[in-house]
């Protein structure tokens, strides 16, 4: 009976004795360099490199800080209370360290670098489509070279990572020159050039001329603040002239329906913009965060500057471009009767489906393709003078705009003045118009001539240290302020 | 600990020989059944010997010598050795009493352990309504302290034993249920429970190796005795109520106060004079009064236990069914039990207890955040109605927030888990010899744990509803050696050998939905639906390990123990897998000794001393690879595409987390064991911390597990209690107890220096709000100094930071007139420092009467939501707090720290301006109970009524609701007491009926 129970004991123990028992074996979990192997991983990871930019209130473009951070902006204000102390900090030339909204932008470009250059330093191991493989390292460069555009534009000198790996060192990165930033963005797009198809392989991703219109716009900026190279004139016009012969094999043209329409899916007018879908995948600065607080459920995030609205040209662009009637408990109300008397921006109302919703499926628009033609019209007349065709781009857009063709014979500077202004209603509250007073040095004009009803300046738009955000406290504790 | 050998020293060579003569006799059990081993010692001498087969002894004794006669089992006999043959009977003792205790891989008599550890018995918390285990622990014993983190029935705890030692979040205690180490506490019915051992210096521990450092709950359920069978019926009733909600705004104070503010903006009136005074006559609504209501609650118990032939049975079933506070929100479990003990031969036995438990928590996990109904109660404005015209929930606030319905927080967002578990716990045992034994125990714990949550159109932008699915089983194998002899009645020595296997698994999937085709199939049918995320995964684990123990005592007196575990775990790499975890300690029984026997002041007097080493290996598979995470993202407006990010990155060297602990106690008890204390000091340092490090956003964020340096915590611990008055017809029981734990981070090892500004993630825009710092206590809270308003006469000072007179005034520590990062400073401690717990029971005839009061001392809480009421951020537009109307106006009232309305102002949110003390003392619990007169019962044994308040007063300075829940979850100890709108802990109005047949 015994020995019975005792044959027991030793059937179980044996059990253990395997020599594999201690070993992990994990299955599921994506670990190491498995990831990029093939190109299913590739594409996986190029996918993590667009999923960046759509992180709701994480991380990213999907949530109106970009908008917050480009208030310095004579387009732009927000209301002069409730909650809205962080989009009023940029307002006011008083941002800081602590303020989430330009965290979202720090923190998403910089996860779009580590994906792209997981990609650039692997894909040359990744079997599969040649030609895929490619395509996909080309989008690669492309993303890393828009992110750091992004980031030097905002924050000046930062660090530069080219390596996905981490390693203690890399916590150590001391921040990089302006110059040296601008290098990197050069030497990606002009990578990403030579490996982009010519046509987007969805409406979400980027083509050849995608790539050639954002060295276009970079060349341009350099021309101006900080750098100041005029010699980056005549690239500007030269990139932004191929994007222009080539806009049929690119599917690029000037959207001409209702313009309005431009905002949603107007897709042949996208040089390159974000699509969104749903809760998760989400625009979440169109809709509530661009209605104010009278409408029910508008948060007030941002409206636009008194004076810029009534100096707006009239015409379909200005009728499509803001909101001046609104609809307070069941009365119609203008602009200046609602709560903080602005209008707002039409152009980022959600047009169809729940339009009291905060979040949408409109896409996040980073460039249009009138862009390039105003790209073109400045960087000609910086180049040169403003020849023919500098004339026939910046006429096509205010033409579009239901304006009269731009008065002939301009000498070079009057013509890139001329430009600038048609850009500040052309991308009004597309955050472009920031980016263009720096560089042109006209922070501090823009400023000056504020309606006695805007919130009052803390900080002085004169001062260049106003023109660049704080880092955001986290990282500044590894790099300084 | 040196000191203690050299006493030991002078102790033995005390030891002296005199006149002798011979003495004989028989030890029996009750029954009169021989018992063999028991030790026989001369008191006072060094001199003794142990009952033979027979149970016969034999031994020569001084005149007048008194005999001392003990065994694992049974209670101490003390007897004159006069001439002739001496019978002595020693009853069994009962197990959950105070002599055999339970221990790590086998049991002890409690006068000869040499560790500290607690024990409480279920005798102890029968008087009070208990549904769940932690609250069994809550404040019964020193060196541990449980705090509910929510009020929700069910909702999370946070036990810690002796403190955190370990920065990555895990710190719970290792719970072992009937030999099964790493079992789930939610899982067992405290009526269940015989007992509950508290493990708490390493040489108790250290058996546990490589997850005893964070201290052990070893639980036992009980046993059938022998005998007819024993019914028992147990059944409450109750009610629970919210204790206080926050003062805010009535709607026509609101009107004024959002009037006010647009009149400062420059903007127009939000609300005109004629609904000023329409709130005036009607009032507005009240959010907090919309979201909570009385929950009731019941709980039925059943079980019988006994025994006949060669079996012995505990079976046990039970049902509870508590409703929140908060509407559509409960708890539910079911649960049953099969003990069964049964003796197969003469010396093998075998055993097997089964434990089916299936819960399911609705609502309960509301803890934090914008999604949440008690944060929304607070936000939304008073001047906006629950419903609209057509008699829905208003969708969105006009004025107050800028998130979802309260009410539709509640009733229309949908959290539920629903975990299925079995546990297996049998084995064979064989008395090889009479002195060796041989257990063979296997266990076998199965879960099967369940998610479902849904949203309608009131809670989100789309219709959503999810469903995850999860099992997990754990596998384990004991082999237990046991040798135990007593030699001449001087040396007991014990002797225990054990291998163990444990293998661990899980997987799971889970599928998310949105845009419901039949909003009203929520997670029934996900199919109708746009699906927008689909996953799974499966993770696994395992670990071989050896343990050994020598006991050995001299004289009953001086007590010596070591022991040695050496784990091997899959999660680490190389020669990192294996490590070694020892322990030694001593034990000095003084009032054995003449010199303290004859001050007639101790009946036992104890000193002990031990040192161990313990480990952490609390984390998760495969944390020593660089991983990557599934995100989803768009390409058009219609699909998603799969997409991968870098996660966490590589660290092969990483090891174990090991904690040192040194331990120095006193137990001690006067007049025949009436009154008694123990007393403890401590000091537990842990090295190599493993730490989920934050790497910054700049290289791509994401984390790195990491070995990042040590924390010490040390502290002292007091237990006092007895019986101090023992009357005909009264008695008072009393038991007090209070712990003080100090923590301090030693060092940190990092890039990026000791000093770390960290982020629970919780707050709005996950800005760091803690901070780790070598020198400062875990849970240091870090924010701007608040110094209260620029008073009119700093109107200078207050230009030069852009302020006037009425803005806030903050400390400005490197003085270069910019609030910014740069002036962060520690504000507060989160992490408490002193635990209280006091039990008192009073007894007159057939009353009974128990106060429980526990108290938490020594630590600051950061009242967010507090914040957000009164200084409008995140999803707050505007002030709720009744508070607001002694806000600073000028001119008016120019003294109060509130500040202005003003263009100037900064609130800065995370400031020391909402962090406030959380010291509390709170009546847990008062019950009265009536046990029927015998002699009015007919067929049953005893009837017992009770009635019981629970949570019945708080002594608090608290700014918040309350200062013990309201933590942003239990897992972490460098991010807590953040209050961000949790779950209030309710008051209970019990009524139960106890019924034995």
């Amino acid at each position: 009976m015994k020995y019975k129970y005792l044959i027991l004991f030793f059937l179980i123990v044996s059990v253990s004795g395997c020599k594999k028992f201690l070993e992990e074996d994990p299955q599921g979990l994506l670990v190491g360099d498995v990831a990029l192997e093939n190109v299913d991983g590739l594409n996986a990871q190029l996918a993590g490199a667009y999923s960046c930019f759509v992180q709701g209130w994480d991380i990213g473009f999907a949530s109106a800080g970009q908008i917050a951070a480009s208030m310095g902006g004579d387009d732009l204000t927000t209301h002069p209370g409730l909650n809205k102390a962080e989009f009023r900090e940029f307002d006011q030339f008083n941002a800081s360290a602590f303020n989430a909204r330009s965290y979202y932008v720090w923190a998403g470009c910089y996860k779009i670098i580590q994906c792209a250059n997981n990609i650039i330093n692997n894909y040359n191991k990744t079997k599969g489509d040649e030609a895929t493989i490619q395509q996909i390292a080309g989008e690669a460069y492309f993303l890393r070279g828009f992110a750091y555009y992004y980031l030097v534009r905002w924050w000046g000198r930062i660090p530069l990572i080219t390596t996905a790996e981490f390693s203690p060192d890399l916590l150590k990165t001391p921040k990089s020159e302006v110059a040296d930033i601008y290098k990197q963005i050069e030497s990606d797009l002009t990578d990403a050039e030579k490996m982009v198809g010519d046509m987007k392989v969805d409406p979400g991703r980027i083509n050849k001329g995608t790539v050639k219109a954002y060295l276009a716009s970079v060349y341009l900026t350099e021309t101006g603040w900080p750098l100041k190279d005029p010699s980056k004139a005549t690239l500007a016009a030269a990139k932004a002239k191929e994007v222009i012969d080539d806009h049929n094999t690119y599917g690029f043209a000037l959207f001409q329906g209702d313009y309005q329409k431009i905002f949603t899916d107007a897709y042949s007018e996208y040089i390159f913009a974000i699509m969104c879908n749903g809760n998760t995948v989400g625009n979440c600065f169109y809709g509530a965060s661009a209605r104010p607080s009278d409408e029910s459920g508008g948060w007030d995030d941002y409206c636009a500057e008194i004076n810029f609205f009534k100096k707006f040209p009239a015409g379909n662009r200005k009728n499509g471009t803001f909101s001046t009637e609104f609809e307070v408990n069941g009365t119609a109300k203008s602009w200046d009767e609602i709560g903080i008397k602005h209008p707002y921006y039409k152009k980022f109302r959600i047009q169809s489906g729940d339009t009291l919703s905060y979040v949408s499926n409109s896409p996040i628009i980073f460039m249009r393709y009138s862009e390039v033609l105003l790209t073109y019209a400045e960087a000609e007349a910086r180049a040169e003078a403003p020849n023919a065709d500098a004339y026939a781009a910046i006429n096509a857009v205010r033409e579009r705009a239901g304006l009269n063709d731009l008065a002939p014979g301009l000498n070079s500077a009057d013509f890139v003045k001329a430009v600038i202004q048609e850009r500040a209603w052309e991308f009004a509250g597309e955050w472009h118009r920031w980016f263009d007073l720096v560089r042109t040095e006209t922070v501090k004009e823009a400023n000056s001539n504020r309606d006695p009803n805007e919130i009052p300046l803390i900080g002085d738009p004169g001062d260049q240290k106003n023109w660049l955000l704080p880092i955001p406290a986290g990282d500044a504790s590894y790099l300084g302020h | 600990m040196k000191y203690l050998f050299f006493v030991f020293g002078i102790v033995i060579s005390f030891a002296v020989t005199a006149q002798r003569k011979q003495i004989t006799g028989t030890v029996t059990d009750s029954l009169g059944t021989p018992l063999t081993g028991v030790s026989v010692i001369e008191k006072g001498a060094n001199n003794g010997t142990s009952t033979n087969n027979e149970g016969r002894f034999r031994i020569s004794l001084k005149e007048n010598a008194i005999l001392e006669f003990s065994s694992v089992g049974y209670v101490d006999q003390v007897a004159a050795a006069s001439s002739g043959n001496l019978h002595i009977v020693m009853p069994v003792s009962i197990t959950t009493g105070r002599d055999v205790v339970v221990v790590a891989y086998g049991t002890q008599q409690r006068s000869k352990m040499t560790s500290s550890q607690s024990s409480i018995s279920s005798k102890d918390f029968e008087a009070q309504p208990v549904s769940r285990l932690d609250q069994v622990l809550q404040g019964r014993t020193s060196g541990v302290q449980v705090t509910n983190t929510t009020g929700a029935p069910g909702g999370d705890v946070r036990i810690r034993i002796r403190g955190a030692n370990s920065i990555t979040g895990n710190n719970e205690p290792l719970y072992v249920i009937d030999g099964f180490v790493g079992a789930d506490f939610n899982t067992i019915n405290p009526d269940d429970v015989a007992n509950i051992q508290i493990l708490k210096d390493a040489a108790a521990t250290a058996p546990y190796g490589s997850r005893g450092a964070n201290g052990v709950v070893i639980i036992t359920t009980k046993k059938g005795k022998s005998g007819k069978a024993d019914f028992s019926v147990n059944s409450r009733l109750s009610s629970s109520k919210i204790i206080k909600t926050y003062d805010v705004l009535n709607a026509s104070d609101f009107a004024d106060v959002v009037n006010a503010r647009a009149e400062l903006d420059g903007t127009s009136d939000v609300f005109s004079p004629e609904q000023i005074k329409g709130f005036k006559e009607n009032g507005g609504t009240d959010w907090q009064k919309e979201i909570y209501e009385e929950g009731l609650g019941q709980a039925y118990e059943m079980n019988v236990n006994g025994g006949s032939g060669n079996t012995n049975y505990f079976i046990s079933g039970a049902y509870e069914n508590q409703e929140g506070i908060i509407k559509n929100s409960n708890y539910k479990f079911y649960s049953l039990r099969s003990n069964l003990n049964i003796q197969l031969t003469k010396n093998f036995s075998t055993y097997l207890n089964i434990n089916g438990f299936v819960r399911h928590n609705l609502n309960t996990f509301i803890q934090t955040g914008t999604a949440n109904p008690v944060v929304q109660s607070l936000a939304w404005a008073p001047t906006t109605p629950v419903y609209d015209s057509s008699g829905n929930f208003t969708r969105k606030d006009p004025v107050g927030s800028q998130a979802y319905n309260p009410l539709a927080e509640a009733l229309d967002r949908n959290a539920r888990t629903d975990d299925y578990s079995v546990n297996l716990s049998g084995g064979f045992l064989y008395n090889i010899t009479n002195d060796l034994s041989f257990n063979v125990q296997y266990g076998v714990n199965f879960d099967n744990g369940q998610y479902k949550n849904s949203g309608t159109r009131y809670v989100a932008e789309n219709t959503y509803a999810g469903r995850s699915f999860g099992n997990t089983l754990n596998l384990q194998n004991t082999n237990t050696l046991h040798y135990q002899h007593n030699f001449n009645g001087i040396h007991d020595l014990d002797l225990t050998a054990v291998m163990e296997v444990q293998k661990d698994s899980w997987e799971g999937f889970n599928v998310n939905i949105q845009n419901l085709v039949y909003p009203d199939f929520i997670w029934n049918n996900l199919a109708l639906a746009d699906i927008n995320g689909v996953g799974s995964g499966k993770t696994g684990s395992s670990l071989f390990s050896l343990f050994g123990r020598v006991n050995y005592s001299l004289l009953n007196k001086y007590l010596f123990s070591a022991t040695i575990r050496r784990d091997g775990s899959s999660k680490f790499r190389g020669d990192n897998k294996y490590s070694y975890f020892p322990s030694v300690s001593l034990g000095w029984i003084l009032s054995k000794e003449k010199f303290i026997d004859n001050l007639n002041l101790f009946h036992e007097l104890k000193l002990r001393g031990s040192w161990g080493l313990t480990g952490n290996q609390a984390i998760g598979p495969y944390s020593t690879y660089s991983t990557y995470k599934n995100v989803s993202t768009a390409y058009n407006s219609t699909s998603f595409v799969p997409g991968i990010w870098i996660n966490t990155a590589e660290n092969a060297d990483l090891k174990w987390e090991t904690t040192e602990q040194k331990d120095l106690g006193v137990d001690m008890s006067f007049l025949d064991g009436r009154i008694y204390t123990n007393i403890d000091y401590f000091i537990k340092k842990t090295k190599d911390l493993l730490l989920a490090n934050g790497l910054p956003n700049f290289i791509g964020g994401g984390s790195i597990m990491l070995n990042v340096g040590s924390v010490q915590n040390s502290g002292w611990e007091f237990t006092f209690g007895g019986t101090p008055v023992k009357a005909k017809g009264f008695s008072w029981n009393t038991n007090f107890n209070f712990s003080l734990v100090a923590n301090k981070i030693l060092k940190l090892s990092k890039a990026g220096g000791d000093d770390w500004s960290v982020s629970s993630g919780t707050n709005w825009g996950s800005e760091p709000d803690f901070r780790l710092k070598s020198g400062e206590s875990m849970g240091a809270i870090n924010g701007i100094k608040y110094l209260g308003t620029w008073k009119p006469s700093e109107a200078a000072e207050a230009a030069k930071y852009n302020n006037v007179p009425g803005d806030s005034k903050y400390l400005d520590v490197n003085e270069d007139h910019v609030i910014d990062g740069s002036d962060n400073t520690i504000i507060g401690q989160g992490l408490p420092k002193y635990t209280v717990g006091w039990n008192n029971t009073f007894n007159y005839k057939q009353f009974e009467l128990n106060i429980f009061t526990q108290g938490v001392l020594g630590f600051d809480k950061y009242n967010y939501i507090y914040g957000m009421m009164v200084s409008t951020f995140g999803d707050f537009k505007q002030p709720t707090s009744a508070d607001i109307k002694n806000r600073y106006i000028p001119g008016v009232n120019e003294t109060s720290d509130i500040p202005a309305f003003s263009k100037t102002n900064q609130n800065i949110p995370l400031s020391s301006r909402f962090v406030s003390k959380g010291d509390f003392l709170r009546i847990k619990n008062v019950s009265i109970s009536y046990n029927l007169p015998k002699a009015n019962l007919k067929n049953i044994a005893s009837l017992k009524l009770f009635l019981s308040v629970t949570n019945l007063y708080t002594f608090t300075k608290y700014s918040g609701l309350d200062p013990e829940g309201a933590n942003t979850g239990s897992g972490s100890d460098v991010y807590q007491n953040f209050d961000y709108g949790s779950y209030p802990i309710p008051r209970v109005y019990t009524a139960g009926i106890t019924l034995t047949f």
